[in-house]
């Protein structure tokens, strides 16, 4: 197989990959918020469920977490789901897992902020969801960006993992492809194709850091 | 505190409820009921869902021209022409093989699958081709018997025959240095190749396949085989109506010698037990 053919079917196979990353990000990040905030709730209950949901989340394999949601329903409730649940538990694990890593990101972040910023929001008459909204919540983005940069390249890798409940995505593809051709060659390739991609992320990621440096 | 712990009680009561109930009603609607085993059962109905390893060449793989190919895919291939069903090829990870035939994503599973040593787990057809586990080490390494083996460090495929052949041979498995599992052939090779491991327990088909395509290094098979076994295909216990189906397909096909043809493409001549 020509380099241009394995380079075919991997890029075929990464459209999978950026379909599951794309998806997850737009579901974690703001499930992440609701998650950090049930974690600083001022009710005992309410921050133990959270702490407890975000303990077994980051505690657990994410391959481990992804059979659970896959084989789960038929294990433990008896229940058939049809062939198209492959993809949606693959989304489903993905977005629960890096959502809770996403709510200790937001909750660092929040809970870094100065306690003068909430005093001078009082003073000068802002309501509490526009403390939040308009004042605090840019600060912590601002102040976030790194370390969800870091997710969120960590989270293009781990879609490989995806391949346990046998989705394929470009790495899977990969390791289909050396062994039917017995080359190391679509691993290089697959490789130099996450890498470009994380480039390319990380560059978009450094642009919204500088734009939002406005002080600076 | 006390309220909410029964609200939420009765919830997992009710939602278990129902999904019991949904799975019978399921059972009477459609015969995808899998308790009787006289009727036809597909997971989907019109579907033939095969699960195979798609790193394993030549019992399945992918070709040149990108698509899935390989003994044992052909084979299926025209068994659900037989049957008139539409063939769906699944790549499953191979240690979550059972899981994906169980919870019913799969049909079957079909690829250089040993019936041998697990005969009370699936509804099998009859074999459809005899083979052995062998040792391939690499040609220069010196080891030319099974009891040159001892001390040295042995590799097998996750939940494949070769593991469980071992497991059963203790003597053999308590002269080794260690046994470590891959999780595909391609990695076996790629570790012998490089010496992290010194022999590699698999399928002599696939092996024979794997060494006449490799061309960066000398492997040979060891004459002492590890033990003897036949392939088949694998339903999930009690769906013995969609075994039979197969079953019937795969005579035909050996009576008309399609499946003779099969053979002589992939290996030069008619290895197959199919009568």
């Amino acid at each position: 197989m020509a380099i241009t053919d394995i380079l075919l079917a991997l890029s075929e196979a990464f459209l999978t990959t950026v379909n599951i990353f794309l998806l997850t990000l737009l579901l974690a990040l703001p499930l992440g918020l609701i998650i950090s905030f049930g974690r600083m709730s001022k009710n005992a209950l309410v921050r133990n469920i959270f702490k407890i949901y975000i303990s077994i989340m980051r505690g657990t394999p994410l391959m481990l977490q992804l059979m659970m949601v896959y084989f789960g329903p038929y294990y433990l409730f008896q229940i058939q789901l049809p062939r198209g649940y492959r993809f949606i538990a693959v989304i489903i694990g993905f977005v629960l897992n890096y959502a809770a890593y996403f709510a200790e990101i937001y909750r660092s972040g929040i809970e870094s902020m100065p306690e003068g910023q909430y005093e001078a929001a009082k003073l000068l008459g802002y309501s509490k969801s526009q403390t939040f909204f308009r004042i605090i919540l840019p600060q912590v983005i601002k102040r976030i960006l790194p370390s969800i940069t870091n997710e969120v390249i960590t989270l293009v890798k781990d879609t490989s993992l995806a391949f346990v409940i046998s989705v394929t995505e470009m790495f899977t593809q990969a390791k289909a492809l050396a062994s039917s051709q017995f080359s190391m060659m679509p691993y290089i390739l697959s490789g130099a194709i996450y890498y470009v991609f994380n480039f390319i992320v990380a560059a978009i990621m450094e642009k919204i850091e500088k734009s939002m440096s406005y002080y600076k | 505190m006390k309220k909410i712990m029964i609200l939420v009680l009765a919830l997992l009561v009710v939602l278990t409820g129902c999904a019991g109930n949904s799975t019978k009603d399921d059972d009477e609607n459609s015969d995808k009921t899998l308790e009787t085993g006289a009727l036809l059962h597909t997971v989907e109905e019109g579907k033939f869902i095969v699960g195979f390893d798609q790193d394993f060449p030549p019992m399945g793989f992918i070709g040149e021209d990108g698509e899935f190919t390989g003994f044992d895919i052909e084979l299926a291939k025209a068994t659900a022409e037989k049957l008139g069903y539409e063939l769906v090829l699944q790549p499953i990870a191979w240690d979550a093989k059972d899981m994906e035939l169980e919870s019913g994503n799969i049909d079957c599973i079909w690829n250089g699958f040993t019936i041998t040593g697990r005969e009370e787990g699936y509804e099998w057809t009859k074999a459809y081709m005899a083979n052995q586990q062998v040792f391939v080490v690499k040609a220069d390494s010196g080891i030319k018997t099974k009891a040159d083996l001892a001390g040295k460090v042995v590799a097998v495929q996750t939940d494949s025959a070769a593991q469980s052949a071992i497991h059963a041979d203790k003597e053999l498995l308590d002269t080794f240095a260690e046994l470590v599992t891959v999780a595909d052939y391609n990695t076996g090779f790629l570790d012998l190749m490089q010496g992290a491991t010194d022999a590699l327990a698999m399928d002599e088909i696939v092996a024979r396949y794997q060494i006449a395509n490799r061309a960066d290094a000398d492997f040979i098979v060891l004459d002492e085989a590890l033990s003897s076994e036949e392939y088949g295909v694998g339903f999930k216990k009690g769906n013995t109506g969609l075994r039979d189906q197969v079953q019937t397909a795969l005579e035909e096909l050996a009576a008309s010698g399609k499946i003779a043809e099969i053979s002589v493409k992939w290996f030069g001549k008619d290895i197959t037990t199919i009568k």
